[in-house]
């Protein structure tokens, strides 16, 4: 008996090894006149020394199988492929050969095997950059756009490997007492120590976690729109300022754009984690405040802003400001702000515009600071603030030392390039783009030199480079990190489903910029 | 031993003589259960229930499901509770692209199922009888489910309930085989030790419970077989087939049959011609949302509907906001493709075709649409998409200045088309809903001409507040008289016309004025049915 499952086991084995493709360079070989073509586009592209390996597929209609070498740094690497042209690498042998060309460049050579024999196309080349990038990356899972939800979650991707996990998922079978949403996550200076999310309708809330432990939080005040929105977590205190946003969305009829989403009024918030405390940073009527982001040193709050004002009617009662800002959806426009603020008082000075895209009939939004500070990265479409459903939507870049502002010509796309985080070193940045097939947003990783300017991007490898199309989800919110989340997901969901949210107790920072004029119904609390 | 087990059957052959002289019926019911084994005629009307008689509600169960390989891909299926109960209940779904096939592997999980129940239960004679019960109520909820069975994408459970049942009671047999060492009966010969009679009980009682469930499905759920073979037509764009249809059950009124039969019209150029040849009260039908609550089953056409009407993007919306909650299905992905081709969409269009690729049994559909990828002229050239083409909006506006669905809000409040088409459409949508001063503004375009027998009777409808309206058109001339003699003729009607609609119907039958006065009386100018918005927020 146990020789009968030993040779069953031998067989096996015999059958999984002789199933994997044999690596072998061709000894006779044609040249071709054009290059391979390969999904997705690795050609040329700059990558971290630290990355998995960047697997892909070739098409060739014609070849039965595929052999790909890569060579640099007396390194070099096979992969085979069968009729599929799925090329999976070997990891170690591609972490030795990234290793080895630090600095350096690597030479790819893709062979096909067609019915004449093998054909050599022209070699392409990537480079690797001395600098890794930060290991991990979290992302939502979501289906792009549109009103319902279900199943979704938030992930963590270790950049390194292929080891995708789970940080939250909500309810896999729908449920109405416990369907939920959950977005916004965050964490301070890319440290996972510190991080947030948001759970709404039920079990809705606010998510902290600090020290290992989950705790739920809520915004309810008469002076604060709805809850906190868009996060930023304070680089160096236990604060985290918000947006707070009344939300809506409507979906074109025949538009390449399939959704607008806009905001009717949005405010800053600033919540004292420790205390519990959440106060105004700004509170207008006619300004629309957004995408805060602090500065590395965490004396400058950066935030975008428009003021709806000329585009409303005054005879006009408040209640139709929805559909007034409606009709001009594109005349909407956001600039870039920025207001200082001291960690030690707490106090905020007077807001400064940093970008005025209004003028130039542009409009800013998620402004991210490098993490040494010098620059600014932002996305600039035509118009509105949800730049993830824009095709304008371009990633461009503000010096925060010259004050020069450009597109990241070589980062950017035809279509929607938008929400981005920088790697902790400011050499990397993470972005989402629709530019696969203008529908499922995908991350790319782009290197950012010293001098500013960006490289080809990639998109981030994946083990079955297939799995970019078969995925009916898109990545959505990339906060990149230096560690992984530590906290369980049992953790989460005990938090998540047995606590009630604690109010955060409203206390009026005396520097708080007000402006209510025009302003309705009930009297405001004045701070 | 021998003798012992041929008594029995001598005893019951002299019990039975005289009513055989008696009864025909009973004696051909001897006849065929002595040639036939009851598990085997068992075996032959389940087959027929469900690849013929229930096959296209399981057809569109297919549509409705979607299944592959790649766990990944199923992640979605297998991280609910049951969930590898339910993925492979949707691979054995598939089976069902071919109903015969489909019915056949479910006529042998219920007759093997019905076997190792009087298997495991030790049941004899009269007794066996109860073997057959489970799967009879299997059948029996299935058909009380109705368009639930696939509504919401509940799809696993059609096949992995009794692939579960079926599981647990081969386990049990084994055990049993294995401890007590009970001989099997044989599956394809009456067990041994039964008389005839007793097998013509268990026939008579099978075939009474199998007649109460197709009675039940004809009188409580006529609509479901009528849905899934319109459905069945419109993937087929059988348009033709889907009006003979529609018109054989004009007394049968439902939305999706409703939306269904206007498609085929349109697509043949005759919405203004045979509208009305089918009752549009709309009758309520039995399906659930996933929160079990009764559904209007919006689900079942508005994709559709917005996208036949040429509103591709809020079809790929509907589309989208179904994937979201039941995951993708076959039917979605396919009209997801024809919209990503529609809008030149490529690289998306791929994508669902990728995914389709996977799926077993759709060479027909990836053989007709992969051309067309990269290929305007070729979209363009499809005589659907060519019409679709004709109705799409020029100028763009946001759907939410609609009333829903869309495709009938959008088209009360047209100002501009880009052909006669979508002006005949507009047209329609006005007199369906009744609201004549938008009929009477859209007329203009077609003033001087002989309107269709439609718009002509909205025409003369209109006049009663616009006299003269009528002399703007030529051909009214002929139309008069048949509708001052309705006018006269209903009269004594008017009083109760909800009371009445369906007795006037077949006298009136296709004739607007009827439904205008006696149809649809429930359409209000707001909207007809809507999505749920529940679970709603900005993504």
């Amino acid at each position: 008996m146990r020789r009968q499952i030993l040779y069953i086991l031998c067989s096996l084995l015999f059958i999984l090894v002789g199933c994997k493709q044999k690596a072998e360079l061709p000894s006779q070989f044609s040249e071709a006149n054009a290059e391979a073509k390969i999904y997705p586009d690795y050609k040329d592209v700059v990558v971290p020394p630290n990355i998995a390996p960047l697997n892909f597929i070739v098409t060739d209609s014609a070849a039965t199988a595929f052999v790909t070498h890569l060579q640099g740094g007396g390194k070099e690497l096979l992969a085979a492929a069968s009729d599929n042209g799925v090329i999976k690498m070997d990891s170690t042998e591609w972490r030795a050969l990234l290793e080895a060309n630090k600095g350096g460049e690597v030479k790819v050579d893709v062979y096909a095997k067609r019915d004449g024999g093998w054909v050599h196309f022209k070699p392409y080349k990537f480079s690797i950059a001395e600098e890794p990038i930060d290991a991990f990356v979290s992302y939502r899972l979501i289906e792009p756009g549109y009103e319902l939800y279900r199943q979704l979650g938030i992930y963590q991707r270790n950049l390194t490997t292929f080891d995708e996990k789970p940080i939250y998922e909500n309810n896999r079978q729908y449920a109405e007492g416990e369907n939920h949403c959950i977005n916004c996550h965050n964490f301070q200076m890319g440290s996972t120590e510190n991080m947030l999310f948001h759970v709404r309708s039920n079990h809705s809330g606010t998510i902290i976690v600090q020290n290992g432990k989950a705790h739920k939080i809520q915004f309810k005040d008469s002076t604060i729109i709805t809850s906190g929105v868009y996060p930023s977590w304070h680089p160096t205190e236990n604060l985290v300022a918000f947006s707070t946003n009344k939300t809506g969305q409507v979906f074109h009829l025949y538009h390449p754009e399939k959704i607008e989403v806009m905001d009717e009024r949005s405010d800053l918030l600033l919540y004292d984690v420790a205390k519990n405390e959440v106060s105004h940073i700004i509170r207008t009527t006619y300004d629309l405040e957004t995408f805060p982001c602090w500065a590395p040193d965490g004396r400058t709050l950066y935030y975008c802003t428009s003021y709806i004002k000329p585009l409303l009617i005054p005879e006009l009662p408040d209640s139709t400001v929805t559909q007034q800002l409606l009709l001009k959806y594109d005349s909407l426009r956001y600039n870039l702000m920025s207001i200082p603020f001291d960690p030690a008082t707490r106090s905020f000075g007077q807001p400064q515009l940093e970008i005025d895209a209004a003028s130039e009939q542009k409009s800013i939004s998620v402004p991210r600071v490098s993490p040494d500070g010098r620059y600014i990265l932002y996305t600039k479409g035509d118009y509105g603030q949800f730049h993830i459903w824009h095709k304008s939507s371009d990633l461009w870049v503000k010096d925060l030392q010259t004050g020069e502002c450009r597109p990241l010509q070589e980062a950017n796309s035809d279509d929607v390039d938008s929400f981005h985080s920088w790697s902790s070193n400011g050499r990397w940045f993470v972005f989402s783009s629709r530019r696969m097939d203008h529908n499922y947003s995908r991350l790319f990783v782009a290197y950012f030199d010293k001098q500013g300017r960006a490289r080809k991007p990639f998109l981030i490898p994946q083990e079955d480079p297939e799995w970019n199309v078969l995925l009916l989800k898109s990545y959505n919110v990339p906060e990149m990190s230096r560690d992984a989340v530590r906290i369980s997901l049992e953790a989460l969901h005990k938090c998540i489903y047995d606590t009630e949210a604690e109010n955060a107790v409203y206390k009026p920072n005396p520097t708080a910029i007000v402006k209510l004029d025009g302003v309705t119904g009930a009297s405001p609390k004045k701070p | 031993m021998q003798k012992s087990s041929k008594q029995p059957h001598k005893a019951a052959t002299k019990q039975t003589a005289a009513p055989l002289k008696k009864k025909d019926s009973v004696f051909s019911f001897q006849l065929l259960s002595a040639k036939l084994p009851v598990l085997v005629i068992f075996f032959f009307l389940t087959w027929l229930w469900s690849g013929w008689y229930y096959g296209s509600v399981f057809y569109i169960s297919r549509e409705y499901s979607y299944w592959v390989a790649d766990s990944r891909i199923m992640n979605f299926v297998l991280s609910q509770p049951y969930g590898i109960l339910r993925y492979i209940g949707r691979a054995i779904l598939l089976l069902y692209k071919f109903p015969w096939l489909g019915g056949l592997v479910m006529a042998l999980m219920l007759t093997s199922g019905s076997w190792l129940t009087g298997y495991c239960l030790r049941l004899r004679g009269s007794w066996r009888t109860l073997q057959y019960l489970p799967s009879l109520l299997y059948m029996a909820v299935v058909t009380w489910n109705g368009l639930d069975i696939f509504f919401e994408a509940r799809t696993g459970f059609i096949f992995g309930i009794p692939l579960l049942a079926l599981i647990v009671l081969m386990v049990c047999a084994l055990i049993i085989r294995s401890f007590s060492r009970k001989t099997t009966p044989a599956f394809f010969a009456n067990p041994a030790g039964e008389s005839p009679r007793q097998h013509c009980i268990q026939l008579g009682i099978i075939l009474v419970i199998m007649a109460a469930v197709v009675g039940f499905d004809m009188w409580k759920r006529p609509y479901v077989r009528v849905i899934c073979r319109l459905l069945d037509m419109e993937y087929r764009q059988d348009w033709n087939g889907i009006q003979k249809l529609a018109r054989e059950n004009a007394m049968m009124s439902n939305r999706p049959m409703a939306c269904s039969y206007a498609i085929a019209l349109v697509q043949t150029g005759q919405i203004a011609e045979r509208l009305y040849d089918i009752r549009l009260d709309y009758d309520s039908l039995h399906v659930h949302g996933m929160d079990w609550k009764h559904n209007n089953a919006s689900v079942l056409y508005v994709p559709e509907g917005n996208y036949y009407g040429g509103f591709i993007e809020s079809a790929q919306h509907a589309c989208m906001e179904q994937m979201v909650m039941t995951g993708p299905t076959i039917r979605l992905l396919k009209l997801q493709t024809k919209c990503a081709l529609m809008r030149e969409e490529w690289e998306l269009a791929e994508k669902y075709l990728a995914l389709l690729r996977l799926v077993p049994f759709e060479g027909a559909f990836l053989k007709k649409y992969e051309p067309m990828v990269r290929h305007l002229d070729k979209v363009n050239a499809d005589p659907e998409m060519a019409l679709i083409r004709l109705t799409e909006p020029i100028h763009d506006s946001f759907e939410n200045q609609y009333q829903q669905p869309l495709f009938m809000g959008y088209n009360l409040l047209l100002v501009e088309g880009r052909s006669s088409q979508a002006l005949t459409n507009s047209l329609s949508v006005c007199l369906y809903t009744k609201l004549m001063p938008q009929f009477v503004e859209r007329l203009e375009p077609i003033v001087g001409t002989t309107p269709s027998s439609i718009i002509m009777d909205g025409i003369l409808l209109a006049e009663n507040k616009q006299p003269g309206l009528s002399q703007h058109f030529t051909g009214m001339n002929f139309r008069q008289p048949q509708f001052q003699t309705f006018l006269h003729t209903v009269q004594p009607y008017m009083k109760d016309r909800a009371g009445y609609a369906n007795e006037l119907f077949p006298k009136y039958k296709g004739y607007y004025p009827y439904y205008y006065f006696f149809g649809n009386l429930k359409a209000t100018k707001k909207g007809y049915t809507s999505l749920s918005s529940s679970s709603s927020g900005v993504n």
